[in-house]
């Protein structure tokens, strides 16, 4: 039996994602009425054991554990979640916060590892694309069609009116400065460091 | 009232004051030398008792009033919230409003130990009064006479329990119903609970007395198919102009035979009946209607006129004009009622794309014997009786999704707990599933809860997210929160337990009366606690779901307050103190800025003239400052009252003495009192004037104040929600002026008093003094500094 003790019954894991800058506005998670009608319609939940409505439990019961516990990657932002919460809660926005805390505290970056190509197509290229390694994925999943637009991109776009999808050397340039300011750049060396020491150990 | 202008009430040359001052046994005079109070006092008599209170002194008052030709009052003793009301009757032949008291217990003597200060405040206290004495003039109090009549809005249970009561208290009702037929949602409810027989009631059976005891009252007059087009206020009492639909049909000629409705080729859907079935154009809404009479539907109706032909008693007329009905009442009850949240605003229920998807009121009517299948339970879609039924609770409540309503709607556990006992006892073998987020059935309702489970209604916490088709079964998809597991409910039919919310009724009504709504729009009471069925127009009550969700059993002690409040006005009149707003209508420009500005809807225009509604005025002062033609005074706290009072207080200050002038609420006083009583000391440099609002004080009062001496002005008052943002407003308007006029801001505070916390107040006095004396050290200096440069 667990025993709360006097003074244990805080909220601060609740106020640092209220405050976080990725939450809404009004976020409604201390209203929460444990309904249970984000985990009715969430995808994760009726796959995996994640459950949304314990995510909030357990961020109102101060638990601490959440932070580094597996469940809060199930989710995928699909926000069905956010769009049916009574009180304006959104587990979704939660999630994405208790993510970050992970990459911060713990060893969430390793989650993030494979993602690591959608970053480098920023450094070089100035824009989000998908990357090459994703390429045989998505011909699997939306057919051949992806695979003709990829290779006529270029015919297409300037049947259509645009320029060249290659961003001019200032521009590329001055993204690059931006994304080296914000940290962009630093965050992406350290993911990068992360995984060649997790290929390295396999 | 006195109609004379209240600018002729300048003081006249010569008045003579009686000052009487009272040793109150040593309680005043073992603190106050009573001996250089009375030498310090400029008035035709002096005298001082021990005891001015008593019965005896009475007769000492008015020999000497009368003796001495007085023409004002003073009674310097104890506080007037204790003793006022004696001596206004102490002073008589004396005006009543012709006397002031100054409190030297419980604001002086009570408070302060040093001997020599207590006086020097004495004296000021009681100069004060002798000066605002001078201003008095004579009040008589307003006596309101209501007309002993009322017009009640809405037919439905709340309605017709208000009329009846008021009926049979002498009062004469018109009822106002905009349906065909009087009865509301209750006469279509088929079932009640009741948590004491743990059984299901007869509706109709319970509510049908009541609406034939209705219709033989002498004193009540209904008026169906009828809506309430406008309304003023005039006096106290209320001109409405109702506007009566054309029948079409001779109330007192038709039989209710019926042949005409089987001869009518128009087929409209049935709102009676939840639109489950159809009716015909000319129609009776349900076998029981009252009054028993068919009418024509004008909307659909195609003029064939084969009803005409098949009625025996001539009792079809299609020239029949909207009729205007002017009603001239002393107070309006609204009792308009709700309506059903509407169902299609939460599409994920599937509501109108299933057919088996149904609402509470859908599944009462089904299940009522007088019903579009007779009281047998069938599925809509296929008429077979569902072998599983699921309710899904807070269907459009609790739910601050746009379109949804942020309350509990209060009544659907106990609805959905009487429909699954009701089905249970005639239909055992159909499983009844209820979704719920937290079942909500306090005080006896508990008993009807357990009952509930112990017909084996099966309960599921958790609020289902959507419901879906799936093999030909309805699927609700939830998760039973208890276990964290995700369920799929295979269902034949679902019932949704439909949010409360204000009838179209309610909105027009309100808007037409000029009554609050809340923000989820339900009629306001004037408070929550100790007003529950008054609005915030003096006169018109509410009662029922019209302000808010409740079943029958609150909404019968509502009608039945809102009934027992409107006689309250009408038999004998209500006696009211004069000190209310007075219009001086050859000022009086009709800008109506005084109309806008009061929070207490006391203003009205009737007839191209502002009024005052006594009753509803209670003398804050807020349209004075609004008015831009000084055409409003509040009686006893004229502008020359309130100069008088200041200066009083200020006068014979002496050197290096600090004054500081405090204006408090009745709430405020009674805390400054409380302080007296618990002998909390303060400084002696506080002087108290009541007002009834800071709202009153205008900053000519503050500049007043500050150049005839004050060092400081302390105002407080408790923070009532109607008028604190007014407080806000002046009290950041005084200080703007204060900086304008080169004084320091920080001599003048605001403080919220709450009548338990007078320590607090006490305190405030402490330190507002220590303020007040900083900043007058400072401005010393300043000066200091600025002479010394001119050396």
């Amino acid at each position: 039996m667990k025993t709360l003790k006097i003074g244990e019954n805080t909220f601060e894991l609740a106020d640092s994602i209220i405050n976080d800058l990725k939450a809404s506005e009004n976020l409604g998670l201390l209203k929460c009425i444990q309904c249970g009608m984000c985990t009715s319609v969430c995808p994760a939940a009726s796959h995996t054991d994640y459950d949304p409505r314990v995510i909030v439990k357990r961020v109102l019961d101060e638990d601490d554990s959440l932070i580094s516990d597996d469940i809060i990657w199930n989710c995928f932002y699909c926000y069905s979640c956010h769009s049916v919460c009574p009180v304006n809660n959104s587990v979704c926005e939660i999630n994405q916060i208790l993510r970050q805390k992970s990459i911060e505290k713990v060893d969430g970056i390793r989650k993030i590892a494979s993602f690591l190509a959608y970053g480098d197509s920023f450094l070089e290229l100035g824009i989000g694309s998908i990357p090459n390694d994703f390429f045989n994925e998505l011909i699997k999943d939306i057919g051949e069609e992806y695979f003709e637009l990829k290779i006529h991109l270029d015919d297409i776009r300037e049947e259509l009116g645009l320029g060249t999808i290659i961003l001019p050397e200032n521009d590329l340039n001055d993204i690059k400065k931006i994304l080296k300011k914000t940290g962009f750049t630093d965050r992406l060396t350290k993911i990068r460091r992360v995984k060649k020491d997790e290929e390295d150990t396999r | 009232m006195n109609n004379n202008h209240f600018s002729r009430y300048a003081p006249k040359s010569s008045i003579d004051i009686g000052v009487f001052l009272c040793r109150c046994g040593g309680n005043i005079s073992d603190t106050v030398d009573i001996e250089r109070l009375k030498s310090s006092i400029d008035a035709k008599v002096v005298k001082d008792f021990e005891n001015l209170c008593s019965l005896k002194c009475q007769k000492n008052i008015r020999d000497i009033i009368l003796e001495e030709d007085l023409d004002r009052a003073v009674i310097a003793a104890c506080s007037p919230i204790t003793h006022e009301k004696t001596f206004r009757n102490h002073v008589a032949p004396l005006n009543p409003y012709l006397l002031e008291m100054a409190n030297l217990r419980e604001q002086c003597s009570w408070v302060h130990s040093d001997s020599d200060k207590a006086t020097d405040k004495a004296i000021s206290l009681t100069n004060a009064a002798v000066e605002r004495v001078k201003y008095a003039r004579p009040l008589d109090t307003i006596v309101r006479k209501t007309k002993k009549s009322a017009a009640v809005i809405g037919g439905g249970i709340s309605g017709i329990t208000a009329a009846l009561s008021l009926a049979k208290q002498g009062v004469k009702v018109d009822l106002i119903e905009k349906k065909p037929s009087v009865g509301g949602n209750m006469i279509k409810i088929g079932k009640v609970f009741s948590p004491e027989k743990l059984a299901e009631e007869c509706a109709l059976c319970l509510f049908n007395p009541l609406i034939n005891e209705a219709v033989q009252h002498d004193n009540i007059n209904i008026i169906t198919n009828a809506e309430v087009k406008s309304s003023e206020r005039k006096a106290g009492n209320f001109n409405l102009l109702v506007e009566k639909k054309p029948r079409q049909v001779w109330v007192d000629r038709c039989t209710a035979c019926g042949n005409c409705a089987e001869v009518c080729p128009i087929d409209v859907p049935n709102e009676w009946n939840e639109n489950l079935m159809m009716r015909k154009a000319i129609y009776k809404p349900f076998p029981q209607s009252v009054p028993d009479t068919y009418t024509i539907d004008e909307e659909h109706c195609i003029k064939c006129g084969n009803c005409e032909k098949v009625c025996n008693m001539n009792a079809i007329n299609f020239s029949m004009k909207t009729e205007v009905i002017p009603l001239n009442v002393g107070s309006v009850v609204i009792a308009t009622g709700h309506k059903g949240f509407d169902l299609k605003k939460r599409p994920e229920y599937g509501y109108t794309r299933y057919d088996d998807v149904i609402s509470q009121m859908e599944l009462a009517r089904i299940m009522g014997v007088n019903g579009p299948t007779n009281g047998k339970l069938q599925r809509p879609s296929n008429g077979e009786i569902p072998r599983r039924l699921v309710m899904i609770q807070c269907a459009g409540s609790r739910d601050e999704k746009p379109e949804g309503k942020r309350y509990c709607s209060k009544v659907c556990c106990m609805v959905a707990l009487k429909h699954a006992n009701f089905i249970k006892h005639y239909y055992p073998e159909t499983e009844i599933i209820i979704c719920y987020t937290d079942m909500r059935t306090p005080g006896m309702y508990e008993n009807y809860f357990r009952y509930g489970q112990s017909n084996k209604i099966k309960l599921i916490r958790g609020r289902p997210g959507d419901v879906t088709r799936k093999n030909g079964n309805l699927i609700v998809r939830v998760e039973d929160t208890l276990r964290g597991e995700q369920l799929e409910i295979e269902t034949d039919m679902i019932i949704l337990s439909e949010a409360m919310e204000a009838s179209d009724g309610t909105l027009e009504v309100a808007k037409l009366l000029n009554v609050g709504l809340t923000e989820d729009l339900f009629v306001k009471e004037k408070h929550s606690k100790i007003k529950p069925v008054n609005t915030d127009i003096e006169g018109i009550f509410v009662c029922g779901t019209a302000q808010g969700p409740k079943d029958i059993t609150d909404s019968v002690s509502q009608a039945n307050a809102a009934a027992s409040k409107v006689s309250e006005l009408m038999n004998g009149g209500l006696e009211i103190e004069p000190l209310i707003a007075e219009i001086d209508h050859s000022e009086c420009k009709l800008c109506g800025a005084c109309i806008d500005s009061c929070k207490y809807k006391a203003v009205y225009m009737y007839d191209e003239r502002i009024s005052v509604d006594p009753i509803a005025c209670n003398g804050c002062g807020i349209c004075v400052a609004k008015c831009k033609n000084n055409a409003i005074e509040i009686m006893g706290q004229t502008d020359s009252q309130i100069y008088a009072m200041i200066s009083g207080m200020l006068k014979d200050k002496k050197d290096g003495e600090r004054r500081i002038l405090v204006f408090l609420d009745y709430i405020g006083y009674v805390a400054a009192d409380n302080i007296g009583v618990n002998r909390i000391p303060y400084p002696e440099s506080v002087r108290i004037i009541r007002i009834t609002s800071i709202n009153r004080l205008m900053p000519k009062h503050i500049i007043h104040a500050f150049e005839n001496g004050a060092d400081g002005i302390f105002l407080g008052e408790y923070p009532d929600n109607v008028v604190y943002s007014n407080i806000q407003e002046k009290v950041h308007e005084f200080k703007t002026q204060l900086i304008k006029n080169g004084i320091d801001p920080d001599r003048l505070m605001y403080y919220k008093v709450y009548a338990p916390y007078f320590r607090g107040l006490a305190k405030k006095f402490y330190e507002f003094d220590k303020q007040v004396s900083k900043s007058l050290d400072k401005l010393e200096a300043v000066l200091y500094k600025a002479s010394s440069k001119d050396i």
